[in-house]
């Protein structure tokens, strides 16, 4: 199997997470599709770079959540990047059912976070470790434990304010 | 509701697009053909445009600086072109903030970190480069009849009396929302700087 192969392959069975993160990052769909586009070009980019130490989904959340960040930044700036099939990514966008309902609940309760707690929460969700949670995001264990603690407390607020 | 509650949600907005997959063996030739540099230009279009109008001024300034005939002229035509030339640099400088390759195997945090300091130091820049616009409002309207020769402007009243009200008008209100805006991002940016140092 060739390096493309490859790439093709681990991107195929991790592209639901892809979607989340961008999902969690941005507000509508062009900025969503934009940062997708955004992230697989990073990953491709610097797929070299994967030296197998921690597992490929460790290394691709990295990669999504950094260009995640700055791509916050440059959002309104539009950068043109190479389009995505358009029937790719078209759900969400005509709503009103049960899980486009929730989805935009737990999204609002989300963005009133910040960025760390973000990322710590998207992990949490795919039920990752505290271990690897703090290895991903750069933190200690027993730190993840506490924030969460602390995010949850957060969100909780949040609901009975709503 | 809790956090918990979520993940059902969570777990049914990934699993449902599976028809088309996200990359193919066309779109890596098309990446491959991707230039960052052409990106790079598109995001930092606006400032290198502002610091090209900035160094236009002054070397417009330049060029006319003989108009200018008394030594308070002599000294607002300075104040013009060194302002003039500040401005571009600082909007050079708010490049470097703005745009920053992405370190893929960083842990989030510390890209977070950089990000952060990034965010409070580009807020700065544009701090400043605003009060510095102020001043060099200033010196174009006192500036600009001379250089452009309309010697029936120099001394009128009026035009300065319009120019100053109408531009301070403009600019204050302007400064009071751009102000506000960076105060709170550079407020919220310092917060999770904090946070990240705990």
């Amino acid at each position: 199997m060739d390096k493309k192969e490859k790439f093709i392959a681990a991107i195929k069975s991790n592209e639901g997470i892809l979607y989340k993160i961008a999902a969690v990052y941005t507000n509508d769909k062009n900025d969503r599709d934009d940062l997708v586009q955004e992230i697989i070009y990073q990953l491709w980019k610097s797929f070299d770079s994967f030296k197998h130490q921690a597992s490929f989904s460790t290394w691709m959340y990295r990669v999504a959540m950094n260009v995640s960040i700055y791509h916050l930044k440059v959002a309104k700036r539009k950068i043109s990047t190479v389009p995505l099939d358009e029937h790719f990514l078209n759900l969400h966008d005509t709503d009103s059912s049960d899980a486009e309902e929730k989805w935009q609940t737990f999204k609002q309760l989300i963005d009133s976070l910040n960025l760390l707690d973000k990322g710590i929460v998207i992990l949490y969700l795919e039920n990752k470790s505290y271990e690897e949670i703090g290895q991903i995001i750069g933190i200690s264990s027993t730190n993840v434990g506490t924030k969460l603690s602390r995010i949850k407390e957060k969100l909780k607020q949040q609901v009975v304010k709503q | 509701m809790e956090l918990d509650d979520f993940k059902n949600t969570w777990n049914e907005m990934g699993s449902q697009q599976k028809e088309t997959p996200m990359v193919n063996l066309k779109k890596i030739d098309i990446m491959d053909k991707r230039k960052t540099y052409s990106v790079l230009i598109k995001i930092l279009l606006p400032e290198i445009l502002g610091s090209a109008i900035c160094i236009g001024c002054a070397i417009f300034m330049g060029f006319n600086f003989y108009t200018l005939d008394t030594i308070a002229y002599q000294i607002s035509g300075v104040l013009g072109i060194v302002l003039c030339l500040i401005l571009s640099a600082i909007s050079l400088m708010s490049i470097r903030t703005l745009y920053h390759p992405v370190d893929a195997g960083k842990p989030y945090a510390e890209t977070l970190k950089e990000f952060a300091v990034n965010k409070i130091r580009f807020c700065k820049l544009q701090k400043i480069n605003f009060t510095l616009s102020y001043l060099f409002f200033v010196t174009v309207i006192l500036l600009l009849p001379k250089i452009l020769g309309r010697t029936n402007f120099e001394g009128s009243y009026l035009y300065f009396l319009c120019s100053y009200t109408l531009g301070y008008s403009l600019l204050l209100l302007f400064s009071k929302w751009v102000f506000r805006s960076y105060n709170n991002t550079i407020r919220q940016t310092e917060t999770l700087l904090n946070e990240l140092a705990s």
